[in-house]
């Protein structure tokens, strides 16, 4: 655990809030700040990300990625909520981290969320089927 | 077609076409090629390419990006093909009827001649689904 | 965008053309490759909304066939993880045992696959034919050969009878037995040894950036495994060790998984050893699940199963996300498929073994003009084996 705070202290106010428990760490930052605590995470640490999973709260669009610390066993997961459920838009990390390719696609496509800087924004596991659903995670959907 | 029939239950040759399943059917498939159940005895053989097939062995629930290839197949096999449907997936959909992704009903997509149910089912199973389709075609 | 007819994923690789892979080629060697995905998709975090949290593991159980314990265990991970749940002594070893043997069952339906796709049709037989002691031992303890609901919040639902345990070591020591004859044949023999040496490799930076995991990872240098990294059940309970080379292709992982599954066999007689002396519960009866978020990791053979569930209190999950090893391990491909012989291309592609329902395996060839043509990849693999035999006599 102790290894936390010394993350915790070092990102200072950039942590909105968080849920501290054995070996997990979850914590929710700003879109603008995304980028600097996944570099982190990724190139000084050493972290692997795991994956990354999209919900839809009350609050917004939520994204929560995964960084697990392999020496460790320990997880930093660091959330970041869109409030405009009209139009979510954030930055991507996959310049950052090549391995996030296929998993912000996939919210994309799931969830509807626009990820500014991604290489690739195609659509991955559905196709173009004239039945086909569009972002299907949602809940609470205009039309069908 | 009587002598057809009696002719094609000699040797039954199969091609195995898998719609989105979660795989298990068809490695069961595999093992029967393999020498514990060795179904290459019967005169029954796996074809890579389906206008040689006489049965064509379906597995999983169909999903809609694959839903326009398995019809193309389809039509494209000899006819008389039958469709044996392996496992629980062509006979109920197994647990994925409250998916946005499968179509509703596999029979709309392509007639199923036979069911051997079971997730997945054990070979014996199968074997004994391929000798009753051998029996209906020497009746 | 050009259309052939398309033999739908056949599992029994004999590749025509289809649409999942495309290779760029030029003359002889694959220039790049990508890939198309989607085939197999069935919505399992849109159907785990609806279902209770015993009912959705009867669900992860179905995402693979192969790896059909993998999802559960690491779904109760996940699930424990949110309220740091205990298990009984004796369900620890029991899902450490039935996981170890889906390992060893797992590596050797990969050894029979490399066996066929490069022309060695006899270890295909062999590999498989000794797989069935293994779903045999699986049958004695959960009821089925496959997909065996044996995973509880709390626990495990069936106990292993006392007085099964003497037959199942016996069947483990001839299971040894063979696979170390399996295991000598394969790597003595010079023809497959230079088939596989220096084909495909991956190297240790790309296998970080990639964040590749399992024996795609630790033949290439990366020594991560979560049985290590964060033991649960039973690993810090025995001992084993974890199997890392250095080079990278395709020979190295098939060393990785070979050692990899005889760790496998040591742990399970440990497991088996242990379940003659210990008593008590199998499960820990657990009545609810307070609101909060979990995260659940299990190592399966292919690499870690990652599961992440955020509950709110009521009996079902508000979000159940799972991640399959072969996810991150087939864009691997990007970096290990460049400037390889074009006759090679299938064994490598193989050797990340990929779950056939993440991704499936079948091909689309274009020149370098972007045109595309027909190859016959198994074809080509397999004559490549037999000009290397005749070279050798």
């Amino acid at each position: 655990m102790h290894n936390y705070n010394e993350f915790i202290s070092l990102m200072g106010n950039k942590i909105i809030s968080k849920i501290e428990k054995p070996k997990r760490l979850y914590f929710e930052v700003e879109n603008k700040n995304i980028k600097e605590v996944a570099e982190y995470l990724f190139n000084k640490l050493g972290c692997r990300l795991s994956t990354a999973t999209g919900t839809e709260t009350y609050r917004g669009i939520e994204v929560l990625y995964h960084f697990s610390h392999d020496k460790t066993g320990e997880y930093y997961c660091p959330r970041v909520v869109m409030k405009d459920k009209n139009n979510p838009k954030m930055n991507s990390i996959t310049p950052i981290v090549r391995g996030a390719e296929w998993i912000e696609r996939e919210m994309a496509e799931m969830l509807g969320i626009t990820f500014e800087g991604h290489p690739r924004p195609e659509l991955l596991l559905t196709g173009n089927h004239p039945q086909n659903i569009k972002v299907p995670l949602r809940k609470w959907r205009s039309n069908g | 077609m009587g002598w057809y029939n009696k002719r094609l239950a000699k040797s039954i040759w199969v091609y195995h076409m898998s719609a989105s399943p979660c795989n298990n059917c068809d490695i069961e498939i595999l093992d029967l090629l393999t020498p514990k159940y060795d179904i290459e005895r019967f005169g029954i053989k796996l074809v890579g390419s389906v206008r040689h097939a006489d049965v064509i062995l379906l597995s999983g629930v169909i999903n809609q990006k694959v839903e326009p290839q398995v019809k193309k197949i389809y039509e494209q096999a000899a006819k008389p093909c039958f469709v044996v449907g392996v496992g629980s997936c062509p006979a109920s959909g197994c647990c994925f009827n409250a998916s946005y992704n499968i179509v509703a009903k596999r029979e709309d997509v392509i007639p199923i001649d036979l069911y051997i149910p079971g997730c997945p089912p054990k070979p014996e199973a199968m074997i004994e689904g391929v000798v009753k389709l051998v029996g209906v075609l020497n009746a | 965008m050009d259309k052939n007819v398309i033999p739908v994923g056949p599992y029994h690789p004999l590749l025509e053309e289809a649409e999942y892979f495309t290779l760029q080629v030029d003359g002889e060697t694959v220039v790049d490759i990508d890939l198309e995905i989607g085939w197999m998709h069935r919505g399992h975090e849109f159907i785990s909304e609806s279902k209770t949290f015993t009912q959705s593991l009867y669900l992860v159980e179905r995402i693979c066939g192969i790896c059909s314990t993998s999802h559960p265990l690491a779904a109760v991970h996940a699930m424990e993880d949110v309220d740091n749940i205990e298990i009984p002594l004796r369900a620890r070893y029991i899902r450490t045992l039935v996981g170890e043997l889906e390992r060893i069952h797992s590596h050797l339906l990969w050894l029979g696959l490399a066996g066929h796709f490069i022309g060695y049709d006899t270890l295909w037989m062999w590999a498989w034919k000794y797989r069935e002691p293994v779903l045999q031992m699986f049958e004695i303890i959960s009821g089925n050969r496959n997909h065996y609901g044996m995973m509880r919040v709390g626990g495990v639902a069936k106990d292993v009878d006392p007085e099964k345990v003497k037959s199942l070591l016996d069947i483990m020591d001839e299971i040894e037995k063979k696979i170390q004859m399996i295991a000598k044949a394969a790597t003595d023999d010079p023809v497959l040894k230079s088939r596989l040496k220096g084909v495909g490799v991956l190297t240790k930076k790309d296998a970080i950036d990639f964040c590749a995991v399992g024996p795609t990872a630790r033949a290439s240098g990366v020594p991560i495994d979560v049985r290590k990294d964060e033991p649960t059940d039973a690993y810090d309970l025995v001992d084993f060790k974890i199997i890392v080379t250095e080079n990278g292709d395709v020979f190295n992982k098939t060393v990785v998984r070979l050692l990899e599954t005889f760790e496998s066999i040591k742990i399970c007689k440990q497991c088996l050893e242990k379940l003659k002396t210990v008593n008590g519960g199998i499960i820990n009866n657990v009545k609810e699940i307070s609101p909060g978020e979990g995260i659940g990791r299990y190592e399966a053979p292919r690499g870690e199963v990652f599961h992440y569930v955020r509950t709110d209190g009521t009996n079902r999950p508000v979000r159940h996300k799972v991640r399959a090893p072969s996810y991150v391990n087939i864009p691997t491909f990007k970096a290990s498929c460049k400037g390889i012989p074009v006759a090679d291309a299938l064994i490598t592609l193989a050797a990340v073994d990929p779950c056939y329902c993440c991704t499936e395996r079948s091909l689309k060839i274009r020149d370098k003009n972007n045109e595309p043509y027909q190859l016959d990849l198994m074809k080509l693999s397999r004559e490549k084996t037999e000009e290397l035999r005749r070279q050798m006599k």
